[in-house]
């Protein structure tokens, strides 16, 4: 009998460090022996570029363009590890729907049965940021990923979009939507980072799966094309990644989450922000005490 | 003896507001395609996807009159038939190609794209598309006319303007002072466009105009849409469609508008709006011509009344009292009009079915308030079939079977009220119409032919 896949969408705002750690999981649980792809739904078409050298492939609307029919193998390529990489990709920018084009490209790999054919444990969904469109919502909604990641850091604007992506699994969740995991708090380097993305998750009754630091040895790695997995497999921060892999490998049980509502947001936001600036303050007195 | 329960056997109360249409009375805003295919030698091109295009042609042409397709529309029509490939990454190239072709093989004075919803949502730049054939001197404009704009009638302003602004463009001349634009009957949807059209140029021409009618047989294609400018001013014949387009006009050229909501049907109103137009036009003194056509078809007109009059006196037993209207504002209101001040009928509904918009409703009102001198009634608006045959049920049309006008979609009912059925609008699937008017002085006696014919033929 055909092993169940486990099939994990991983959301956040752009430019949190999606791509950099949804590569590291999937180079993590690669090395740990799991049959892994990484599947960027995000038409820039560069989630997977660290698992491959730093190379763009051809990418599945790239082919749909080019061809009436497409055979799905040709836009899956091999990366560090044997990780299956395929890029959804999109129109150009400006043209056209790219929504539709994440919906044409998963279904086109699920009508060819390719997730049983390859026998995966594992499909990671690498999803481009805010939940704008139906397009986007794609993983979260039934059938495609059982368990959803949000990536944020502390940021407010992050947290906007995290919270975005709740009420969006809220929506699927009576229909057979995926559940949310938890967040990969990322970039977490003082206290003040750890407490305001704890009270985030505390009232909006999910977890923390990982802090993720900001480390210079994620930006090393990236430079050479590669994850810190591959590049640095000693460094603090690969068993930070391999920890957090293990982590969404052992997960089982996601939630339904309670996202906030505007305005609470923005009073949380606020109240956040006041006890910042009193840090801040604190902080230059003590220095003109000193 | 039995007792009867008075509350069963009410009629039912008016049911309220749904939310689903089920039988329509119009179609999306892609189907101004037939107000381009109603000018001649102009051909539309369609970025839609597959079967938009031949829907609205069989709904609004075929099944509707069986009115065919013309030079340019029906089973010519140019369509991307756009797919999942145009909606992911755009339709631009795929029109430009269409576009491209057709040029080739088809022999057009003017060529309309029109976009339904796939490219109004992915938001397809058309004007990207369109505009470098317009600057080498092709006679394209296009207008976007997704479905989600609204009907058929929005479809027909946003395509005339869009041939207003991107063709006719810019005019410092002088203006004519005997040619006027007429904006009138929705070409197509109003089964009886043609002929009706072709009776208001008939009579405006008769008191000494000239006419640009724009749509149909008797336009002279795009020459007359280049000379809209030159015109003295614009008619607007009807309560609603077309004063959109004369506002334009008048914000455009400066051009002033006269609006007259009633089209007119038997002798009495087209004199009438025969003798406002010429007003307006600013002819105090009577010309010798226009009264002498007016008195021409009067006596003709009042010579086959005459005649008429013998058999509406005694055969009064077998013929209707009470009507009820369905159809779209103009076509409403220009026969509710005629079967009250000319034949006497007793007004039993009237319900208006073409969504005009808010602003003109009250208005619209107002002329049903004041229909006669001594006679007043209501309208309603409404566009949903199963709860215009709801309304219809629950009329009152006293002990004589009702006539009522209306559509296909009213035949049944009609059976069921044991009344009879004249269909005047869209969608008028058991009627074969070809230049078959029921406006203006000759299209009266055609229409008191037809409704009679109708009532005497039903006890055959």
């Amino acid at each position: 009998m055909a092993k169940k896949t486990k099939q994990i969408a991983i959301y956040g705002k752009g430019g949190i460090g999606k791509s950099t750690t949804t590569s590291n999981i999937s180079a993590a649980l690669a090395e740990a022996g799991y049959k892994v792809m990484q599947f960027g739904c995000d038409p820039k078409a560069d989630s997977t570029n660290t698992l491959r050298g730093g190379d763009y492939i051809p990418t599945v609307l790239d082919l749909l363009h080019a061809n009436s029919s497409v055979d799905a193998h040709d836009a899956i390529f091999k990366g560090f590890g044997g990780i299956y990489c395929v890029e959804a990709g999109g129109p150009q920018p400006g043209v056209g729907c790219a929504g539709r084009g994440i919906i044409s490209a998963v279904q086109l790999l699920k009508q060819q049965d390719i997730f049983e054919e390859l026998d995966l444990d594992f499909v990671i969904f690498d999803v481009l940021g805010d939940v704008v469109c139906g397009g986007f919502a794609v993983p979260v909604r039934e059938g495609i990923a059982e368990h959803v990641f949000t990536i944020s850091s502390s940021d407010f604007m992050a947290i906007y979009a995290a919270n975005n992506l709740f009420r969006g699994i809220q929506t699927y969740s009576n229909k057979g939507g995926a559940l949310l995991g938890g967040v990969i708090a990322n970039s977490i380097n003082t206290d003040f980072h750890h407490e305001i993305i704890d009270d985030f998750v505390g009232r909006t009754a999910t977890q923390v799966v990982e802090y993720v630091p900001r480390s210079v040895t994620v930006t090393q790695a990236e430079l050479s094309g590669r994850t810190t997995i591959e590049a640095a497999p000693k460094s603090e921060q690969a068993s930070i990644y391999r920890r957090l892999a293990t982590r969404i490998a052992e997960h089982t049980q996601s939630k339904v989450p309670t996202p906030l509502g505007q305005q609470e947001l923005r009073e949380w936001s606020a109240s956040w922000a006041d006890r910042l600036i009193e840090a801040e303050n604190q902080r230059e007195r003590a220095i003109q005490v000193a | 003896m039995t007792l009867i329960d008075h509350a069963s056997i009410k009629p039912a109360a008016a049911p309220a507001k749904t939310n689903s249409i089920e039988q329509i009375r119009y179609g999306c805003a892609i189907g101004a395609q037939q107000t381009v295919a109603a000018i001649p030698r102009a051909i539309p091109i369609t970025h839609c996807g597959p079967g938009c295009t031949d829907k609205q042609f069989m709904n609004l042409s075929f099944y509707n009159g069986f009115q065919g397709g013309g030079y340019g529309g029906g089973a010519v029509i140019p369509s991307t038939n756009a797919s999942e490939r145009e909606v992911i990454f755009g339709g631009g190239e795929r029109l430009d190609e269409l576009i491209d072709a057709a040029l080739k093989i088809l022999d057009a004075d003017l060529f309309v794209v029109l976009t339904g919803c796939i490219s109004d949502l992915v938001g397809d730049d058309i004007g990207g598309v369109v505009s470098p054939y317009q600057k080498r001197g092709v006679p394209i404009v296009y207008a976007e006319t997704g479905g989600f704009r609204g009907n058929n009638f929005t479809g027909h302003e946003l395509v005339t303007r869009a041939i207003i602004d991107q063709h006719v463009g810019p005019y410092e001349g002088t203006r004519d002072a005997d040619l006027v634009n007429v904006w009138s009957l929705l070409p197509y949807h109003n089964t009886f466009w043609r002929g009706d059209l072709t009776e208001i140029k008939r009579v405006l021409e008769g008191v000494g105009l000239r006419v640009n009618i724009l749509f149909g047989p008797e336009s002279k294609g795009i020459s007359e849409w280049k000379a809209i400018p030159k015109a003295a001013f614009n008619i607007v014949l009807g309560p609603w469609l077309g004063v959109a387009t004369a506002r334009h006009l008048e914000a455009k050229y400066g051009q002033p508008f006269l609006h007259v909501p009633a089209l007119p049907i038997g002798a009495n109103a087209t004199t009438a709006f025969l003798r406002q137009v010429l007003a307006f036009a600013g002819r105090k003194r009577r010309s010798a011509r226009a009264e002498a056509f007016i008195a021409e078809e009067e006596a003709r007109y009042y010579k086959y009344l005459e005649d008429f009059s013998d058999f509406y006196a005694e055969y009064w037993w077998g013929l209707p009292a009470k009507f009820a209207v369905v159809g779209d504002a103009t076509y409403n209101l220009a026969l509710t009009n005629f079967l009250v001040n000319q034949l006497g009928l007793i007004p039993g509904k009237q319900i208006i079915t073409d969504n005009p918009p808010e602003e003109f409703r009250a208005g619209i009102v107002e002329h049903y308030r004041h229909i006669a001198d001594d006679v007043s009634t209501d309208v309603e608006f409404e566009e949903d079939s199963y709860t215009i045959h709801q309304k219809l049920r629950a009329t009152d049309f006293g002990h004589k079977a009702p006539i009522i006008f209306g559509t296909t979609w009213e035949r049944d009912l009609a059976k069921e009220l044991k009344g009879a059925i004249v269909e005047v609008g869209f969608p008028t699937s058991y009627e074969v119409v070809l230049s078959r008017s029921y406006v203006g002085y000759r299209g009266a006696l055609t229409l008191l032919e037809k409704i009679y014919t109708t009532t005497v033929g039903a006890s055959a």
